[in-house]
């Protein structure tokens, strides 16, 4: 060990003396502190957005009442009333934005029915969106593997190369402890890194410390050594440092970018999602069809599905709101097949992913730090099957008030349902991602010390 | 006897090249072998069996009656290797570097003696602190002899030592060598320098296309006829 301690040492005068990596270290480092704030910056904007809904809502009844002063017919305060179903973000989502920037956070609802307006999202600009998030898990999942890289793409064949190393290995020192304290040395800087940005990035977000804060480190501490893995495998094969830097970048491009390119194809292939158009078209074929339809017919199929309201007055003039509401609500179950169809293939995509997310540790760590964040795919499935049901409750407060004749006072509009929704993290996801990642720095390792079995150093 | 340096039936053998046939050596405590010999001869071939830096085909090494590929770890306390040309850490000074080999080799000197071992090798005392990197090749040179020798090693392997050095950092090498001898240490020097071999040698070998062809006791030779000797080989 004590060998060990002075090489490690050595290493850190090396360092030190390398500008251009120190340079690149504190380059890793602003950049993370970048995507702390990129993060934090986007979560404390919808917060602030979602934060405004309350106001948007309150004036919006507050103009209802200047426009219906008395008690007025609940089916106008349900056309002209929006109310909001609402994804709070969980601190976390801060330092791994996931899909939140591409799904919405808000949804605006009204009595109507209930598809076309699940999907309907504020414009977004779509070259925002292609460039994507730089959050800190960007930058730990992305950019960190490129630190490892510059760090020890020459991890021995620098001694090698300057003809130092005949010199050092005719000390009694074993090569196994030259490599070990060069990775080793590395390995303590990265993660210092890691878990200085990690540190910050929690105590910017305000994150509670629970489990997660756990989960986070080991999720990112893995991953690092999984990196530092390949870069063992590489120094075992001895080459020079080009074609060590070929290889490390070589593995970083087929990892961090073709792999999860080439998943995203197989998946889609695999896994073919039902068009959204197509359910849109349909479900509003059978609302524009309910104009032309027979009220009775209309009012039957209603009736057969909520026989609850079928003792209501029998529908002889030309316009009332309940059979409005009806054919509304009918639009939406015709559709509900499709809609049930989309949200199960979106999953069954997001479980295949999760499945085959082994053949890329970065998809694996970026995936588990969404689900730890709660802002993956299955988090905002959740958002829409809460706001679902907050739109069933909106129509089952507004319904006895239209299928009985009550009439919608002022007071009413401080009874109707209000929803919030808080990401969950899925821990069990962020689990799986753990030890899928324990069995790639496994692998790496093992593969590693393998070779170095098989080909003893060479010092020229 | 116990031979510091021994090779027994010691071959090498690479996949279209026979670097080394069945070399059989023993080197005494005291003793300064030189190896001379042309580029690919097996001198340097036979330096790295005994470092461990390759396994042989067959036969065996010894250093200090260990086998080497046996106690790799163990022969290299007793041995200190000088290449042909040092390289060390550009970015530490030739002090630091010492300490820095020194540690490794299990010894913690103070400032004092590492500068001591230092101009004692030959460098000047304004270059110990200067880094490595503005060395000349004869400045690494002396820094490596310093290394070597702080080592207090009971073997010293050299290749092609001198090389680079002024003539008189080569003869202040030959004295220290001398000295170091009278000590007990055991030498095996790697040279093209027919009249450093014979200077400085208490026995040299030539070696040609991996064979030690001769073996004389520098005593019963002059320069002259060793030269010829060594010609005569060669052609």
């Amino acid at each position: 060990m004590r060998v060990f301690w002075i090489l490690f040492a050595a290493e850190w005068r090396h360092f030190r003396a390398a500008k251009g990596l120190v340079l690149l270290c504190g380059l890793l480092l602003a950049t993370g502190v970048y995507g702390i704030y990129y993060g934090t910056t986007e979560i404390e904007r919808q917060r602030q957005q979602l934060a405004a809904l309350p106001e948007l809502t309150h004036r919006n009844v507050e103009e209802l009442k200047v426009k219906f002063p008395g008690p007025a017919d609940a089916g106008d305060i349900g056309y002209y009333h929006s109310t909001f179903a609402v994804h709070h973000p969980d601190p976390w989502a801060a330092l791994s934005l996931g899909l939140r920037d591409v799904n919405p956070s808000y949804v605006k609802l009204r009595l109507l029915g209930l598809q076309n307006q699940l999907y309907a999202t504020d414009n977004t600009n779509p070259m925002k969106l292609l460039s994507g998030n730089f959050d800190l898990a960007f930058v730990l999942v992305y950019l960190l593997p490129l630190l490892v890289v510059a760090l020890s793409f020459n991890l021995l064949s620098s001694e090698r190369e300057e003809g130092i190393l005949p010199l050092l290995l005719a000390q009694p020192i074993r090569s196994a402890t030259v490599i070990a304290a060069k990775l080793a040395f590395r390995v303590a800087l990265v993660l210092g890194l890691v878990w200085l940005l990690s540190g910050v990035g929690m105590a910017w977000a305000g994150v509670p410390l629970d489990g997660r804060v756990f989960s986070w480190l080991a999720l990112s501490t893995l991953y690092c050594l999984f990196w530092f893995g390949v870069v063992l495998v590489v120094t075992a094969l001895q080459r020079t440092s080009a074609v060590n830097a070929v290889a490390l970048l070589g593995v970083w491009l087929a990892l961090v970018v073709l792999v999860p390119s080439l998943l995203s194809l197989g998946v889609a292939a695999a896994r073919p999602l039902p068009q959204g158009i197509e359910l849109t078209i349909k479900q509003r074929e059978e609302i524009h069809g309910g104009w032309d339809r027979p009220k009775t017919e209309t009012m039957n199929r209603f009736f057969a599905l909520y026989p609850q309201w079928r003792d209501t007055a029998t529908i002889r003039e030309r316009f009332v709101w309940r059979w409005y509401y009806a054919f509304q609500h009918l639009g939406d179950l015709a559709v509900a097949p499709q809609a049930a169809a989309y949200a199960t293939g979106l999953q069954a995509r997001h479980n295949l992913v999760e499945t085959l997310n082994l053949l890329s540790p970065a998809i694996n760590a970026q995936t588990s730090l969404n689900a730890l964040a709660g802002s993956d795919l299955p988090t905002h499935l959740a958002f829409q099957r809460s706001a679902t049901r907050y739109h069933d409750s909106l129509r089952a407060f507004y319904y006895p008030f239209l299928f009985r004749k009550v009439e919608f006072t002022h007071a009413d509009y401080a009874q109707e349902p209000r929803h919030s929704f808080t990401s969950q993290p899925e821990l069990a996801t962020a689990q799986h991602g753990l030890l899928k990642l324990l069995l790639s720095v496994a692998a790496v390792y093992g593969l590693g010390l393998m070779l170095l079995r098989v080909r003893p150093v060479s010092p020229r | 006897m116990t031979y510091l340096l021994e090779a027994r039936e010691l071959r090498k053998q690479y996949a279209d090249k026979l670097a080394l046939r069945e070399l059989n050596l023993q080197i005494a405590p005291g003793e300064i072998f030189c190896l001379l010999g042309q580029n690919g001869a097996g001198k340097s071939t036979t330096i790295n069996l005994f470092l461990g830096f390759i396994a042989p085909t067959s036969g065996a090494a010894f250093v200090g009656g260990l086998e080497v590929a046996a106690n790799p770890l163990e022969i290299k306390k007793h041995l200190a290797y000088i290449p042909e040309n040092v390289m060390l850490y550009p970015h530490l000074s030739g002090l630091e570097n010492l300490a820095l080999f020194s540690s490794l080799a299990g010894f913690k000197y103070p400032e004092s003696e590492l500068l001591a071992y230092l101009t004692d090798a030959g460098l000047p005392t304004e270059a110990v602190r200067r880094r490595v990197g503005t060395y000349s090749k004869g400045m690494r040179q002396k820094v490596g002899i310093a290394i070597a020798v702080a080592k207090h090693a009971k073997v010293l392997l050299l290749d092609e030592p001198t090389s680079g050095l002024d003539p008189k950092a080569s003869n202040e090498f030959s004295e220290l060598l001398r000295r170091l001898s009278e000590q007990g240490t055991a030498v095996l020097m790697a040279t093209h320098d027919i009249f450093r071999a014979k200077e400085v040698g208490t026995r040299v070998g030539i070696m040609r296309e991996g064979e030690l062809v001769d073996v004389r006791p520098t005593a019963t030779l002059n320069a002259q006829e060793l030269e010829q000797l060594y010609l005569t080989y060669m052609n």
